[in-house]
């Protein structure tokens, strides 16, 4: 490439935490996807073989291009994107550091929690209703040939209820759920603590950029 | 305790005079007739106590009524568990029984055999941990777990016997008889932290998975260097010179015992797999197969001098995974419920025998060596777990904090396993042996006694993070598969090999040729279907519990009533179905008691629960049949 793509812009989020050497690594494989060009497109992500038995895979891909991901708007897609954007969607699978205070904490875990919440919510409408719940299952249970459509469909449904009840508690026989919001996105996953779960270490890829 | 009691029953034979050695061979419950001279003849005896006879398995059984009996008194009183840890408890009644047998008696009582120990004692517990382990967890923290238990324990015993050694110099102290082989060879055997007392005490505190996993999964793996030190340091201390070939062959059979031991359980898991496929004829005997292969494993490893505890823990994993398919409902809650038992009765009786093994006259009181033996257990495991932690914080992803440190160190408790090595060790080759022993029955109470006491306060006051036992729910799980799912995507898109990669593979391996060899009916199961049909059944059978049969519809039915519409759904339809939803929210869905290590979930029967779940569809179906139109009137409520 040319040299003035070896100093690309960091993203503000990302540093400190992300040393030179790592945005260097993926610059690399940035490179790679693109055909050393400077946009990626969705079918580049085709060169990805493993991506392919990945039964999420649509909404993996979708989310490197939701403009809500990539901080431009708050909607629609974009067609393609740059290196700046790609850090931008990888600085949300950053470990955790030690001195992190507890308002960085909980800002760090919220940001990493919207970006599921935006591959839930595919209409971009702040809400995961049923039907779109229903998507994210079948699309999960995709790679299972013997499973009907029926057992998925009733799946979602459990699991939506579950949700009202843990976000809504006991409801009134004339209420109705509309959808999960992002507040009670975050209210189910109290238990669980996504952000030294929810990360990718970029420090042994040296090896696979040549296998590709 | 075994061999001690044959020795009394011998005695007690040879020396009741007049019995028929065909009588006593035979077994038979005949009275005893004088031998020799026909002429004195005895009447027949209406009633006879022939308590040699049944000595043996008399006692074993009085024991182990004994132990249940005390566990019974503990939880009478319902705040002594929660202060005070039962395995203290079992060691003052095991002290007092001892006392007891020592008074009366005026020998020593029955030590504990280290045979008995090893060979049935342990076991159980092994294998009810190993079966019931959190295997995710334990395989992401695998490196910390296998760097804490090797290196920790390697720095644990060489530290303990250089130091003693250093003590044993000073010749205030009488000690400058034991050479520094023999001080490695005890800094080896007490540096071990022990699954059982581990288990015992960190059962109630319920720290978060975590930190259990990592201490007690080092207590399982720190097996397999305790015997390779055990063995070398005792052949070292047997051997006039030392060569540096000696060295190596010690260091290559750490290997080998490691992996050996687990390449053994690993074996025979599949094999019980594989015979479990074929089990459903006599679905009877299916338990068995899990038993005996298991502790096939165990004596297997141990008869080869590998590592008996990792072989089993092994095994266990193994067979859990493939086991589970295979067997019926039924069998299944057979396997758990006799596993906890054993394992629960081995446990209680190991403590009651430490406790009884304690009193009597093999010990020998040195102040210096004793204290000071405890002092560097606790200095060398503070220090091994911070400078170990410091190294392998680099390679993990979410570091330790000190908090967790604090608990690790303190949760390096010493048990059993310690207690019967040291009764091991030849006296001939050790003549200080008393003053071992001495020294690791401190160490043992202290850290059982004190630490398993205060750990508790220790947790609360450091504000550890605890689990929480939360319901299994469906969402849950759905969450967590997607949320692997984007792991792996995105380190596929990075290019980057993790975690998730290699259990990927592994995933592919199992589901194209385990899984087809190992289970019967091979569909590859969704761990949300099975969660959601689990709880579905569950569901029913808590409704039909507390009477609440109702003719809601089930969720199950919702796809059913929409069937043969066209799509897009009208919103009337989507109206429709927002109501049944809120209809079913009404159902309070209770929870269960958390699962905990001494009592398993209700179980109910299957059939009653699958005949709930189809008069809720039936009742549905007839109750649409009815309306047979999309109004908002409500269904027919019970």
């Amino acid at each position: 490439g040319s040299p003035g793509e070896l100093n690309p812009p960091i993203p503000s989020l990302l540093s400190p935490t992300v040393t030179s050497e790592q945005i260097e690594h993926l610059h690399r494989r940035f490179k790679q996807l693109s055909q050393d060009q400077l946009t990626i497109r969705k079918e580049n992500f085709d060169s990805i073989p493993d991506l392919e038995f990945n039964p999420i895979r649509g909404k993996i891909v979708h989310a490197f291009f939701d403009k809500r991901n990539l901080r431009q708007a708050s909607d629609g897609l974009a067609d393609e994107i740059n290196f700046e954007d790609f850090l931008t969607i990888m600085s949300y699978f950053r470990p955790i550091e030690m001195n992190m205070d507890e308002e960085q904490l909980d800002r760090f875990r919220k940001e990493k929690l919207k970006f599921l919440f935006h591959m839930y919510d595919s209409d971009h409408d702040g809400k995961i209703t049923l039907q779109e719940y229903r998507n994210v299952v079948e699309e999960l249970l995709s790679g299972n040939p013997h499973l009907e459509k029926e057992s998925a469909r009733s799946i979602a449904d459990g699991a939506m209820m579950e949700a009202a009840s843990i976000c809504v508690g006991q409801m009134g026989p004339d209420q109705v759920y509309e959808g999960i919001t992002f507040e009670d996105f975050l209210k189910m996953w109290q238990g669980i603590d996504i952000e030294t779960k929810m990360h990718v270490r970029f420090l042994n890829m040296e090896t696979i950029a040549h296998c590709y | 305790v075994l061999a001690a009691l044959a020795a009394g029953a011998a005695e007690a034979r040879a020396t009741s005079e007049g019995q028929l050695p065909g009588a006593a061979a035979m077994g038979t419950g005949t009275p005893p007739s004088p031998s020799g001279t026909a002429f004195e003849e005895t009447r027949l005896h209406v009633f006879t106590l022939d308590y040699p006879h049944v000595q043996i398995p008399f006692e074993i059984t009085l024991w182990i009524l004994l132990a249940s009996l005390a566990k019974i008194g503990f939880h009478l009183y319902h705040k002594l568990p929660s202060i005070v840890p039962e395995s203290c408890l079992l060691i003052l009644v095991g002290l007092l029984l001892g006392g007891i047998i020592f008074g009366a008696d005026e020998k020593s009582p029955p030590v504990m055999n280290s045979d008995v120990f090893f060979l049935y004692l342990l076991p159980p517990i092994v294998l009810d941990a190993g079966y019931f382990m959190p295997t995710r967890l334990f395989f992401e923290n695998f490196g910390t777990i296998f760097w804490y238990a090797v290196v920790g324990t390697l720095w644990n015993a060489i530290g303990i016997g250089i130091s003693l050694y250093g003590i044993c110099q000073i010749s205030a102290f009488g000690l400058t008889d034991i050479t520094l082989l023999q001080n490695l060879l005890f800094g080896s055997l007490i540096s071990a932290v022990d699954p059982v007392a581990v288990l015992a005490v960190f059962e109630n505190i319920h720290v978060n998975e975590q930190l259990y996993i990592l201490v007690f999964g080092e207590s399982l793996l720190n097996d397999a260097i305790t015997v390779v030190l055990y063995n070398l340091f005792k052949s070292f201390c047997q051997m006039r010179t030392i060569k540096v070939i000696d060295i190596f062959a010690g260091i290559a059979n750490f290997f080998i015992v490691g992996i050996g031991g687990v390449l053994i359980g690993i074996l025979l898991g599949f094999v019980a797999a594989f015979t479990t496929r074929f089990t459903h004829k006599i679905r009877v005997i299916e338990p068995l197969f899990v038993f005996l292969y298991s502790y096939l494993s165990y004596i297997t490893a141990e008869m080869f001098h590998l590592s008996g505890i990792m072989a089993i823990t092994a095994c266990a994993m193994t067979m859990n995974k493939y086991v589970e398919e295979n067997v019926s409902q039924k069998s299944y809650t057979t396997i758990k419920y006799f596993m906890k038992m054993l394992s629960s009765v081995s446990e209680t009786l190991i403590f009651i025998f430490m406790g009884v093994s304690t009193v009597g006259k093999n010990h020998e009181w040195n102040w210096a060596f004793v204290s000071f033996t405890l002092l560097f257990c606790l200095i060398w495991r503070a220090l091994g777990v911070f400078v170990l932690t410091q190294i392998i914080n680099v390679f993990r992803t979410i570091p330790l904090t000190f908090k967790d440190q604090f608990i690790i160190a303190y949760g390096g408790l010493r048990g059993a396993i310690c207690f019967s090595l040291v009764f091991l060790l030849p006296p001939a080759v050790f003549p200080r042996k008393k003053l071992f022993i001495t020294a690791v029955i401190v160490v043992i109470f202290f850290t059982v006694f004190i630490q398993g006491i205060t750990i508790r306060p220790v947790v609360e006051f450091l504000d550890v993070k605890r689990s929480n036992k939360k319901q299994p729910a469906v969402s849950e799980e759905i969450y967590n598969r997607f949320f692997d799912h984007v792991k792996t995507g995105i380190e596929d898109v990075c290019g980057h090999w993790g975690h998730n990669f290699w259990r990927d593979k592994f995933k592919k391996f199992d589901n194209k040729y385990l899984r087809r060899l190992l289970i019967r009916e091979n569909q590859p199961k969704s761990s949300i279907v099975s969660l959601y049909k689990k709880l579905e059944i569950k569901h029913a059978i808590e409704m039909a519990e507390s009477g609440m049969i109702s003719k809601v519809p089930s969720s199950g039915s919702l796809s059913e009533y929409h069937e043969g519409k066209i799509k897009p759904l009208s919103p009337t339809e989507m109206e429709n179905m927002r109501e049944i939803l809120t209809k079913n929210l009404y159902q309070i869905r209770h929870r269960t008691m958390s699962y905990n290590r001494h009592s398993l979930a209700a179980d109910a029967s299957e059939k009653q629960a699958k005949e709930i779940l189809i008069r809720r569809r039936h009742s549905l179906r007839e109750s649409l049949r009815k309306t047979n139109s999309l109004s908002r009137e409500r269904p027919v409520l019970a």
